[in-house]
Protein backbone atom coordinates (compact mmCIF):
# COMPACT_ATOMS: atom_id res chain seq x y z
CA UNK A 1 0.00 0.00 0.00
CA UNK A 2 3.10 2.53 0.98
CA UNK A 3 3.92 2.46 -2.95
CA UNK A 4 0.74 2.63 -4.27
CA UNK A 5 0.60 5.67 -2.16
CA UNK A 6 3.72 7.10 -3.13
CA UNK A 7 2.76 6.96 -7.09
CA UNK A 8 -0.91 7.86 -5.61
CA UNK A 9 0.94 10.93 -5.08
CA UNK A 10 2.63 11.72 -7.90
CA UNK A 11 -0.16 11.00 -9.77
CA UNK A 12 -1.74 14.13 -7.98
CA UNK A 13 1.07 16.21 -8.93
CA UNK A 14 0.73 15.36 -12.76
CA UNK A 15 -3.31 16.17 -12.08
CA UNK A 16 -2.17 19.49 -10.69
CA UNK A 17 0.34 20.33 -13.32
CA UNK A 18 -2.08 19.86 -15.48
CA UNK A 19 -5.40 21.84 -15.37
CA UNK A 20 -6.30 21.86 -18.62
CA UNK A 21 -7.19 18.36 -18.55
CA UNK A 22 -9.22 18.89 -14.84
CA UNK A 23 -11.57 21.81 -17.07
CA UNK A 24 -13.38 19.24 -19.54
CA UNK A 25 -14.02 17.28 -16.33
CA UNK A 26 -15.84 20.23 -14.93
CA UNK A 27 -17.59 22.12 -17.71
CA UNK A 28 -19.30 19.22 -19.93
CA UNK A 29 -20.97 17.85 -17.07
CA UNK A 30 -22.10 21.18 -15.82
CA UNK A 31 -22.98 22.13 -19.23
CA UNK A 32 -25.27 19.08 -19.62
CA UNK A 33 -27.01 19.63 -16.34
CA UNK A 34 -27.64 23.35 -17.92
CA UNK A 35 -28.78 22.41 -21.01
CA UNK A 36 -30.70 19.57 -19.58
CA UNK A 37 -32.48 21.48 -17.21
CA UNK A 38 -33.44 24.50 -19.20
CA UNK A 39 -34.91 22.06 -21.81
CA UNK A 40 -37.00 20.13 -19.60
CA UNK A 41 -37.86 22.50 -16.23
CA UNK A 42 -40.90 23.80 -18.05
CA UNK A 43 -42.05 20.35 -18.22
CA UNK A 44 -41.66 18.89 -14.62
CA UNK A 45 -42.20 22.22 -12.47
CA UNK A 46 -41.16 21.54 -9.20
CA UNK A 47 -44.63 22.58 -7.23
CA UNK A 48 -46.58 19.51 -9.36
CA UNK A 49 -44.39 17.18 -10.16
CA UNK A 50 -44.42 14.33 -7.84
CA UNK A 51 -40.70 12.75 -8.04
CA UNK A 52 -39.06 15.97 -7.79
CA UNK A 53 -40.70 15.77 -4.16
CA UNK A 54 -40.74 19.45 -4.11
CA UNK A 55 -37.47 20.47 -5.90
CA UNK A 56 -36.82 21.48 -9.14
CA UNK A 57 -35.71 19.90 -11.79
CA UNK A 58 -31.95 20.92 -11.06
CA UNK A 59 -31.79 18.55 -8.80
CA UNK A 60 -33.26 15.59 -10.59
CA UNK A 61 -30.65 16.11 -13.55
CA UNK A 62 -27.82 16.19 -10.75
CA UNK A 63 -26.57 12.90 -10.72
CA UNK A 64 -26.35 12.58 -14.48
CA UNK A 65 -23.78 15.19 -14.50
CA UNK A 66 -21.91 14.05 -11.34
CA UNK A 67 -21.54 10.75 -13.15
CA UNK A 68 -20.59 12.16 -16.05
CA UNK A 69 -18.01 14.02 -14.25
CA UNK A 70 -17.01 11.07 -13.12
CA UNK A 71 -16.18 9.12 -16.19
CA UNK A 72 -13.86 12.14 -17.69
CA UNK A 73 -11.28 10.33 -15.34
CA UNK A 74 -7.91 10.85 -17.21
CA UNK A 75 -5.90 8.32 -15.36
CA UNK A 76 -6.01 6.36 -18.52
CA UNK A 77 -4.78 8.91 -21.01
CA UNK A 78 -1.95 9.45 -18.79
CA UNK A 79 -1.53 5.66 -18.70
CA UNK A 80 -1.14 5.61 -22.45
CA UNK A 81 1.09 8.50 -22.22
CA UNK A 82 3.84 6.59 -19.91
CA UNK A 83 3.46 3.58 -22.07
CA UNK A 84 4.30 5.70 -24.87
CA UNK A 85 7.04 7.96 -23.25
CA UNK A 86 8.61 4.60 -21.53
CA UNK A 87 8.26 5.68 -18.03
CA UNK A 88 6.01 2.77 -17.13
CA UNK A 89 8.64 0.18 -18.28
CA UNK A 90 10.75 2.18 -15.57
CA UNK A 91 7.93 1.49 -13.22
CA UNK A 92 7.89 -2.09 -14.11
CA UNK A 93 11.57 -2.78 -13.88
CA UNK A 94 11.30 -1.76 -9.76
CA UNK A 95 10.63 -3.94 -7.58
CA UNK A 96 7.25 -2.80 -5.98
CA UNK A 97 3.86 -5.48 -6.90
CA UNK A 98 2.42 -5.05 -10.23
CA UNK A 99 -0.95 -3.81 -8.61
CA UNK A 100 0.31 -1.36 -7.00
CA UNK A 101 1.40 0.58 -10.50
CA UNK A 102 -2.71 0.34 -11.26
CA UNK A 103 -3.37 1.37 -7.83
CA UNK A 104 -1.69 4.21 -7.55
CA UNK A 105 -3.45 6.14 -10.28
CA UNK A 106 -6.71 4.84 -8.92
CA UNK A 107 -5.80 6.63 -5.63
CA UNK A 108 -4.95 9.64 -7.28
CA UNK A 109 -8.52 9.58 -9.39
CA UNK A 110 -10.35 9.08 -6.21
CA UNK A 111 -8.81 11.80 -4.64
CA UNK A 112 -9.34 14.35 -7.81
CA UNK A 113 -12.97 12.60 -8.03
CA UNK A 114 -13.89 13.43 -4.33
CA UNK A 115 -13.26 17.62 -4.64
CA UNK A 116 -14.82 17.72 -8.20
CA UNK A 117 -18.08 16.14 -7.38
CA UNK A 118 -17.79 18.08 -4.13
CA UNK A 119 -17.74 20.93 -6.59
CA UNK A 120 -20.34 20.31 -8.75
CA UNK A 121 -22.92 19.54 -5.51
CA UNK A 122 -22.01 22.75 -3.96
CA UNK A 123 -22.21 24.65 -7.02
CA UNK A 124 -25.76 23.19 -7.18
CA UNK A 125 -26.18 24.60 -4.02
CA UNK A 126 -25.87 27.81 -4.43
CA UNK A 127 -28.59 27.42 -7.66
CA UNK A 128 -31.12 26.38 -5.29
CA UNK A 129 -30.55 22.36 -5.07
CA UNK A 130 -30.69 21.06 -1.57
CA UNK A 131 -29.48 17.70 -0.28
CA UNK A 132 -32.39 16.04 1.65
CA UNK A 133 -30.71 13.42 3.24
CA UNK A 134 -28.21 15.48 4.96
CA UNK A 135 -24.80 16.17 5.90
CA UNK A 136 -24.36 12.04 5.94
CA UNK A 137 -26.27 12.13 2.55
CA UNK A 138 -23.79 14.23 0.86
CA UNK A 139 -20.95 12.00 2.05
CA UNK A 140 -22.39 9.49 1.03
CA UNK A 141 -23.28 11.48 -2.38
CA UNK A 142 -19.62 11.95 -2.49
CA UNK A 143 -17.44 8.64 -1.60
CA UNK A 144 -20.38 7.17 -4.36
CA UNK A 145 -19.67 9.03 -6.95
CA UNK A 146 -15.56 9.24 -6.48
CA UNK A 147 -15.93 5.77 -5.91
CA UNK A 148 -17.23 4.87 -9.33
CA UNK A 149 -14.85 7.60 -10.89
CA UNK A 150 -12.15 5.09 -9.70
CA UNK A 151 -13.99 1.55 -10.88
CA UNK A 152 -14.23 3.53 -14.58
CA UNK A 153 -11.03 4.94 -14.23
CA UNK A 154 -9.88 1.40 -13.87
CA UNK A 155 -11.66 0.05 -16.70
CA UNK A 156 -10.30 2.45 -18.52
CA UNK A 157 -6.86 1.66 -17.63
CA UNK A 158 -7.23 -2.06 -18.74
CA UNK A 159 -8.01 -0.72 -22.12
CA UNK A 160 -5.21 1.50 -22.23
CA UNK A 161 -2.40 -1.36 -21.03
CA UNK A 162 -3.99 -3.77 -23.30
CA UNK A 163 -4.65 -1.10 -26.73
CA UNK A 164 -1.29 0.91 -25.12
CA UNK A 165 -2.87 3.61 -27.76
CA UNK A 166 -4.33 6.94 -27.04
CA UNK A 167 -6.82 6.84 -29.56
CA UNK A 168 -8.22 2.70 -28.78
CA UNK A 169 -8.85 4.33 -25.09
CA UNK A 170 -10.24 7.59 -25.96
CA UNK A 171 -12.53 6.17 -28.25
CA UNK A 172 -13.64 3.60 -25.26
CA UNK A 173 -14.28 6.24 -22.62
CA UNK A 174 -17.61 6.96 -25.17
CA UNK A 175 -18.79 3.67 -24.15
CA UNK A 176 -20.07 5.47 -21.10
CA UNK A 177 -22.47 7.86 -22.79
CA UNK A 178 -24.70 4.73 -23.78
CA UNK A 179 -24.94 3.49 -20.17
CA UNK A 180 -25.36 7.24 -19.03
CA UNK A 181 -28.48 7.39 -21.44
CA UNK A 182 -29.98 4.24 -21.23
CA UNK A 183 -30.92 4.80 -17.48
CA UNK A 184 -33.95 6.82 -16.22
CA UNK A 185 -31.67 9.83 -16.54
CA UNK A 186 -34.87 12.12 -17.76
CA UNK A 187 -37.89 10.36 -15.74
CA UNK A 188 -38.23 8.11 -13.23
CA UNK A 189 -37.92 4.44 -14.22
CA UNK A 190 -41.65 3.56 -13.60
CA UNK A 191 -42.41 6.55 -16.27
CA UNK A 192 -40.00 4.92 -19.27
CA UNK A 193 -41.59 3.10 -22.17
CA UNK A 194 -41.40 -0.40 -22.12
CA UNK A 195 -38.24 -1.22 -23.52
CA UNK A 196 -36.54 1.36 -21.89
CA UNK A 197 -37.42 0.33 -18.95
CA UNK A 198 -35.80 -2.85 -19.61
CA UNK A 199 -32.68 -1.59 -20.88
CA UNK A 200 -32.25 0.34 -17.62
CA UNK A 201 -33.41 -2.65 -15.35
CA UNK A 202 -30.61 -4.39 -16.76
CA UNK A 203 -28.06 -1.47 -17.30
CA UNK A 204 -25.96 -1.25 -13.55
CA UNK A 205 -25.75 2.46 -13.79
CA UNK A 206 -29.69 2.84 -13.23
CA UNK A 207 -28.78 1.47 -9.70
CA UNK A 208 -26.34 4.32 -8.79
CA UNK A 209 -28.01 7.23 -10.60
CA UNK A 210 -30.78 5.82 -8.29
CA UNK A 211 -28.85 5.53 -4.92
CA UNK A 212 -27.45 9.51 -5.72
CA UNK A 213 -30.92 10.81 -6.74
CA UNK A 214 -32.46 9.47 -3.98
CA UNK A 215 -29.74 11.27 -1.99
CA UNK A 216 -30.50 14.66 -3.10
CA UNK A 217 -34.32 14.18 -3.29
CA UNK A 218 -35.15 12.33 -0.44
CA UNK A 219 -33.86 10.92 3.12
CA UNK A 220 -32.02 8.12 3.92
CA UNK A 221 -33.00 5.38 1.73
CA UNK A 222 -30.90 2.61 2.67
CA UNK A 223 -32.25 -0.29 0.46
CA UNK A 224 -31.75 2.39 -2.93
CA UNK A 225 -28.26 3.82 -1.54
CA UNK A 226 -27.23 -0.32 -1.11
CA UNK A 227 -27.77 -1.19 -4.44
CA UNK A 228 -26.21 1.89 -5.62
CA UNK A 229 -22.94 1.09 -3.58
CA UNK A 230 -23.23 -2.64 -4.40
CA UNK A 231 -23.14 -1.86 -8.13
CA UNK A 232 -19.93 0.21 -7.25
CA UNK A 233 -18.18 -2.54 -5.11
CA UNK A 234 -19.40 -5.55 -7.48
CA UNK A 235 -17.67 -3.57 -10.78
CA UNK A 236 -14.55 -2.56 -8.76
CA UNK A 237 -14.05 -6.28 -7.65
CA UNK A 238 -14.04 -7.36 -11.26
CA UNK A 239 -12.27 -4.37 -12.28
CA UNK A 240 -9.37 -5.09 -9.97
CA UNK A 241 -8.81 -9.11 -10.98
CA UNK A 242 -8.70 -8.01 -14.52
CA UNK A 243 -6.04 -4.92 -14.10
CA UNK A 244 -4.07 -7.11 -11.82
CA UNK A 245 -4.19 -9.99 -13.95
CA UNK A 246 -3.36 -7.81 -17.63
CA UNK A 247 -0.59 -5.54 -15.75
CA UNK A 248 0.94 -8.95 -14.66
CA UNK A 249 0.48 -10.26 -18.03
CA UNK A 250 2.10 -7.32 -19.43
CA UNK A 251 4.38 -7.76 -22.02
CA UNK B 1 25.61 -24.48 -13.61
CA UNK B 2 25.81 -20.85 -12.79
CA UNK B 3 29.20 -19.66 -11.26
CA UNK B 4 29.08 -17.26 -8.12
CA UNK B 5 30.85 -14.65 -10.48
CA UNK B 6 28.38 -14.50 -13.41
CA UNK B 7 26.44 -12.00 -13.15
CA UNK B 8 24.79 -12.32 -16.11
CA UNK B 9 24.11 -15.57 -17.59
CA UNK B 10 21.69 -17.45 -20.19
CA UNK B 11 21.36 -20.39 -21.85
CA UNK B 12 19.30 -20.91 -25.09
CA UNK B 13 17.59 -18.05 -24.66
CA UNK B 14 14.11 -17.51 -27.06
CA UNK B 15 12.04 -15.13 -27.85
CA UNK B 16 8.70 -15.62 -30.35
CA UNK B 17 5.71 -13.48 -31.12
CA UNK B 18 2.74 -14.36 -32.25
CA UNK B 19 1.33 -11.55 -35.44
CA UNK B 20 -1.03 -12.09 -38.11
CA UNK B 21 1.43 -13.06 -39.96
CA UNK B 22 2.94 -15.97 -37.76
CA UNK B 23 5.10 -16.43 -35.14
CA UNK B 24 8.18 -14.47 -35.11
CA UNK B 25 11.51 -15.03 -33.43
CA UNK B 26 12.80 -12.14 -32.32
CA UNK B 27 15.73 -14.37 -29.96
CA UNK B 28 16.94 -17.84 -30.66
CA UNK B 29 18.51 -19.21 -28.55
CA UNK B 30 21.14 -16.85 -27.15
CA UNK B 31 23.78 -17.84 -25.20
CA UNK B 32 25.54 -15.58 -23.03
CA UNK B 33 28.24 -14.92 -19.63
CA UNK B 34 28.92 -11.38 -18.03
CA UNK B 35 31.05 -11.85 -15.26
CA UNK B 36 30.48 -9.27 -12.04
CA UNK B 37 32.64 -6.07 -12.78
CA UNK B 38 32.81 -6.25 -16.53
CA UNK B 39 31.27 -3.55 -18.96
CA UNK B 40 29.67 -6.39 -21.71
CA UNK B 41 28.78 -4.61 -25.19
CA UNK B 42 26.15 -6.26 -26.71
CA UNK B 43 26.19 -5.06 -30.34
CA UNK B 44 24.10 -6.12 -33.84
CA UNK B 45 22.17 -4.59 -36.57
CA UNK B 46 18.64 -2.64 -35.79
CA UNK B 47 16.06 -5.73 -35.23
CA UNK B 48 18.59 -8.15 -34.33
CA UNK B 49 17.36 -8.92 -31.17
CA UNK B 50 19.51 -6.68 -28.91
CA UNK B 51 16.77 -4.70 -26.91
CA UNK B 52 14.45 -8.04 -26.92
CA UNK B 53 17.16 -9.80 -25.14
CA UNK B 54 17.74 -6.52 -22.76
CA UNK B 55 14.17 -6.40 -22.16
CA UNK B 56 13.71 -10.31 -21.36
CA UNK B 57 17.01 -9.99 -19.02
CA UNK B 58 15.38 -7.08 -17.04
CA UNK B 59 12.16 -8.71 -16.51
CA UNK B 60 10.14 -6.23 -18.71
CA UNK B 61 9.37 -9.56 -21.24
CA UNK B 62 8.94 -13.00 -20.41
CA UNK B 63 11.18 -15.77 -21.75
CA UNK B 64 9.66 -18.17 -24.05
CA UNK B 65 12.03 -20.31 -23.63
CA UNK B 66 16.01 -20.79 -21.94
CA UNK B 67 16.45 -19.80 -18.86
CA UNK B 68 18.50 -16.49 -17.48
CA UNK B 69 20.20 -15.51 -14.54
CA UNK B 70 20.73 -11.98 -13.20
CA UNK B 71 22.79 -11.03 -10.19
CA UNK B 72 22.27 -14.48 -9.08
CA UNK B 73 18.53 -14.57 -9.27
CA UNK B 74 16.52 -17.06 -12.07
CA UNK B 75 14.64 -14.08 -13.89
CA UNK B 76 11.84 -15.99 -14.43
CA UNK B 77 11.44 -17.73 -11.10
CA UNK B 78 12.37 -14.64 -8.99
CA UNK B 79 11.48 -11.54 -11.02
CA UNK B 80 11.58 -9.07 -7.50
CA UNK B 81 14.85 -10.51 -6.46
CA UNK B 82 16.52 -9.65 -10.12
CA UNK B 83 14.55 -5.85 -9.57
CA UNK B 84 16.05 -5.38 -6.65
CA UNK B 85 19.60 -6.02 -7.86
CA UNK B 86 19.29 -3.98 -11.14
CA UNK B 87 19.06 -0.69 -12.82
CA UNK B 88 17.73 -0.23 -15.91
CA UNK B 89 17.95 2.81 -18.38
CA UNK B 90 16.39 1.76 -21.90
CA UNK B 91 16.69 3.27 -25.46
CA UNK B 92 14.32 5.45 -25.01
CA UNK B 93 15.01 7.70 -21.60
CA UNK B 94 11.76 6.74 -19.59
CA UNK B 95 11.08 9.85 -17.80
CA UNK B 96 8.31 11.59 -16.73
CA UNK B 97 7.94 15.20 -18.06
CA UNK B 98 5.61 16.42 -15.65
CA UNK B 99 7.87 15.82 -12.57
CA UNK B 100 10.86 17.69 -11.76
CA UNK B 101 14.41 15.78 -12.08
CA UNK B 102 14.57 16.15 -8.49
CA UNK B 103 11.21 14.46 -7.54
CA UNK B 104 11.61 11.36 -10.29
CA UNK B 105 14.68 10.58 -8.45
CA UNK B 106 13.22 10.98 -5.19
CA UNK B 107 10.10 9.26 -6.13
CA UNK B 108 12.98 5.97 -7.48
CA UNK B 109 13.97 5.95 -4.46
CA UNK B 110 11.36 5.48 -2.22
CA UNK B 111 9.87 2.51 -5.14
CA UNK B 112 13.53 1.27 -3.72
CA UNK B 113 12.29 0.66 -0.28
CA UNK B 114 14.21 4.38 0.97
CA UNK B 115 12.84 6.13 3.61
CA UNK B 116 11.72 9.84 2.49
CA UNK B 117 14.67 11.27 3.86
CA UNK B 118 17.06 8.49 2.62
CA UNK B 119 15.34 9.55 -1.32
CA UNK B 120 15.95 12.95 -0.90
CA UNK B 121 19.60 12.72 0.04
CA UNK B 122 20.62 9.80 -2.35
CA UNK B 123 18.72 12.17 -4.97
CA UNK B 124 21.20 15.45 -4.12
CA UNK B 125 23.94 12.41 -4.46
CA UNK B 126 22.70 11.42 -8.38
CA UNK B 127 22.20 15.40 -8.71
CA UNK B 128 25.69 15.86 -8.27
CA UNK B 129 27.01 13.07 -9.91
CA UNK B 130 25.30 13.35 -13.47
CA UNK B 131 25.95 17.37 -12.76
CA UNK B 132 22.18 18.50 -12.79
CA UNK B 133 22.18 19.99 -9.64
CA UNK B 134 21.32 23.79 -11.01
CA UNK B 135 18.47 21.62 -13.34
CA UNK B 136 17.21 19.75 -10.14
CA UNK B 137 14.17 21.66 -9.84
CA UNK B 138 12.91 22.36 -12.91
CA UNK B 139 10.72 20.18 -14.44
CA UNK B 140 11.97 17.63 -16.83
CA UNK B 141 9.69 18.41 -19.70
CA UNK B 142 12.60 21.46 -20.69
CA UNK B 143 15.45 19.29 -20.54
CA UNK B 144 18.25 18.34 -23.37
CA UNK B 145 18.43 14.97 -24.77
CA UNK B 146 21.31 15.11 -22.87
CA UNK B 147 20.17 15.86 -19.70
CA UNK B 148 17.19 13.84 -20.11
CA UNK B 149 20.05 10.88 -20.52
CA UNK B 150 21.91 11.85 -17.99
CA UNK B 151 18.57 12.05 -15.33
CA UNK B 152 17.89 8.35 -16.66
CA UNK B 153 21.10 6.99 -16.07
CA UNK B 154 21.09 8.80 -12.51
CA UNK B 155 17.52 7.09 -11.55
CA UNK B 156 18.95 3.87 -12.63
CA UNK B 157 21.24 3.92 -10.15
CA UNK B 158 19.55 5.03 -7.17
CA UNK B 159 19.21 1.98 -5.22
CA UNK B 160 23.24 1.46 -6.09
CA UNK B 161 22.49 -1.47 -8.47
CA UNK B 162 24.81 -4.72 -9.11
CA UNK B 163 24.10 -4.90 -12.79
CA UNK B 164 23.58 -1.69 -14.79
CA UNK B 165 21.93 -2.21 -18.31
CA UNK B 166 22.06 0.06 -20.35
CA UNK B 167 20.64 -0.17 -23.71
CA UNK B 168 21.70 2.75 -26.64
CA UNK B 169 22.19 5.53 -23.94
CA UNK B 170 23.97 7.16 -26.49
CA UNK B 171 21.64 7.12 -29.23
CA UNK B 172 20.65 10.41 -30.76
CA UNK B 173 23.45 12.33 -28.19
CA UNK B 174 25.56 15.10 -29.92
CA UNK B 175 29.06 14.42 -29.15
CA UNK B 176 29.76 16.23 -26.18
CA UNK B 177 27.09 14.19 -24.56
CA UNK B 178 28.40 11.16 -25.54
CA UNK B 179 31.50 11.77 -23.68
CA UNK B 180 30.05 12.41 -20.85
CA UNK B 181 27.39 9.28 -20.73
CA UNK B 182 30.95 7.06 -21.51
CA UNK B 183 32.77 8.59 -18.58
CA UNK B 184 29.55 8.29 -16.16
CA UNK B 185 29.77 4.58 -17.29
CA UNK B 186 33.70 4.30 -16.69
CA UNK B 187 32.65 5.70 -13.40
CA UNK B 188 30.06 4.01 -12.40
CA UNK B 189 32.25 0.29 -13.35
CA UNK B 190 34.96 1.62 -11.64
CA UNK B 191 32.96 1.67 -8.55
CA UNK B 192 32.56 -2.23 -8.65
CA UNK B 193 28.51 -2.07 -10.74
CA UNK B 194 28.63 -4.70 -13.84
CA UNK B 195 27.23 -2.73 -17.14
CA UNK B 196 25.31 -4.38 -19.56
CA UNK B 197 25.14 -1.89 -22.95
CA UNK B 198 23.79 -1.88 -26.11
CA UNK B 199 24.62 0.24 -28.99
CA UNK B 200 25.29 0.29 -32.45
CA UNK B 201 28.65 2.93 -32.49
CA UNK B 202 31.28 0.50 -32.52
CA UNK B 203 33.34 3.22 -30.84
CA UNK B 204 31.66 3.36 -27.87
CA UNK B 205 31.66 -0.36 -27.71
CA UNK B 206 35.88 -0.07 -28.09
CA UNK B 207 36.04 2.63 -25.92
CA UNK B 208 33.91 1.44 -23.37
CA UNK B 209 33.59 -2.71 -22.90
CA UNK B 210 36.08 -5.53 -21.91
CA UNK B 211 34.23 -8.17 -24.29
CA UNK B 212 31.73 -8.14 -26.49
CA UNK B 213 29.07 -10.09 -28.11
CA UNK B 214 28.05 -9.39 -31.85
CA UNK B 215 23.71 -11.02 -32.49
CA UNK B 216 22.32 -10.78 -35.82
CA UNK B 217 19.22 -12.32 -36.95
CA UNK B 218 18.14 -13.48 -32.82
CA UNK B 219 21.80 -15.29 -32.78
CA UNK B 220 24.97 -14.58 -30.99
CA UNK B 221 27.09 -14.65 -33.97
CA UNK B 222 30.69 -13.39 -32.12
CA UNK B 223 32.26 -13.08 -28.60
CA UNK B 224 35.22 -11.85 -27.04
CA UNK B 225 37.36 -8.83 -26.57
CA UNK B 226 37.25 -6.46 -28.44
CA UNK B 227 40.88 -7.39 -29.45
CA UNK B 228 40.42 -10.71 -29.98
CA UNK B 229 37.69 -10.14 -32.31
CA UNK B 230 39.99 -7.94 -34.55
CA UNK B 231 43.38 -10.73 -34.17
CA UNK B 232 41.10 -13.41 -35.43
CA UNK B 233 39.34 -11.27 -38.00
CA UNK B 234 43.27 -10.25 -38.98
CA UNK B 235 43.95 -14.17 -38.91
CA UNK B 236 41.39 -15.41 -40.51
CA UNK B 237 41.35 -13.09 -43.91
CA UNK B 238 45.26 -13.38 -43.77
CA UNK B 239 45.60 -9.39 -43.40
CA UNK B 240 48.67 -7.18 -42.55
CA UNK B 241 46.95 -3.75 -41.50
CA UNK B 242 44.66 -3.33 -39.07
CA UNK B 243 41.25 -4.54 -38.32
CA UNK B 244 38.84 -1.66 -36.83
CA UNK B 245 35.83 -3.39 -34.82
CA UNK B 246 33.51 -1.86 -37.80
CA UNK B 247 35.55 -4.75 -40.14
CA UNK B 248 34.43 -7.50 -37.35
CA UNK B 249 30.98 -6.55 -37.26
CA UNK B 250 30.63 -6.38 -40.79
CA UNK B 251 31.91 -9.83 -41.12
CA UNK B 252 30.39 -11.14 -38.52
CA UNK B 253 26.52 -10.00 -39.26
CA UNK B 254 27.26 -10.65 -43.38
CA UNK B 255 27.07 -7.26 -44.56
CA UNK B 256 29.27 -4.99 -46.52
CA UNK B 257 29.82 -1.81 -48.32
CA UNK B 258 29.47 -0.44 -51.25
CA UNK B 259 30.06 2.92 -52.87
CA UNK B 260 26.80 3.76 -54.56
CA UNK B 261 27.11 7.29 -55.79
CA UNK B 262 29.98 8.38 -54.42
CA UNK B 263 28.23 7.62 -50.49
CA UNK B 264 29.46 4.66 -48.39
CA UNK B 265 26.22 2.36 -47.91
CA UNK B 266 26.25 -0.52 -46.01
CA UNK B 267 24.07 -3.57 -47.38
CA UNK B 268 23.59 -7.20 -46.73
CA UNK B 269 25.60 -9.93 -48.75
Amino acid sequence: MTYALVLGRRALREAIRTPEAIVPTLFIPLFFLVVNVGQAARIFPGSSTEFLHGQGYGAFQLPSSMLLAASFGSAALFLVEEIEGGYFDKLRATPVPRSAIVLGRLLAEGVKALLIASLIVLLGLIFGITIASGVLGFVLLILLTASWAVVYSGFMQVIALKTRSAAATNSAGLVFFPLLFLTPNFVPRNLLTHPMEVAATINPVTYLMEGMRSLILQDLRWETIGLGYLVVVVAGIIMLAISVRVIRNYD
Amino acid sequence: MASAAAAVEAEGLVKTYRSRAGTVEAVRGVDLRVDAGEVFGFLGPNGAGKSTTVRMLTTLLSITDGTARVAGADVAREPDAVRRQIGVALQEAGLDPRQTGRELLELQGRLFNLSADEAAARAVELLQLVELTDAADRSIKGYSGGMKRRLDLASALVHDPEVLFLDEPTTGLDPASRLTVWDEVRRINERGTTVFLTTQYLEEADQLCDRLAIIDDGRIVREGTPERLKADLRERLGLRSDVTLDDVFLDATGRTRIHVAGEVQEVSR
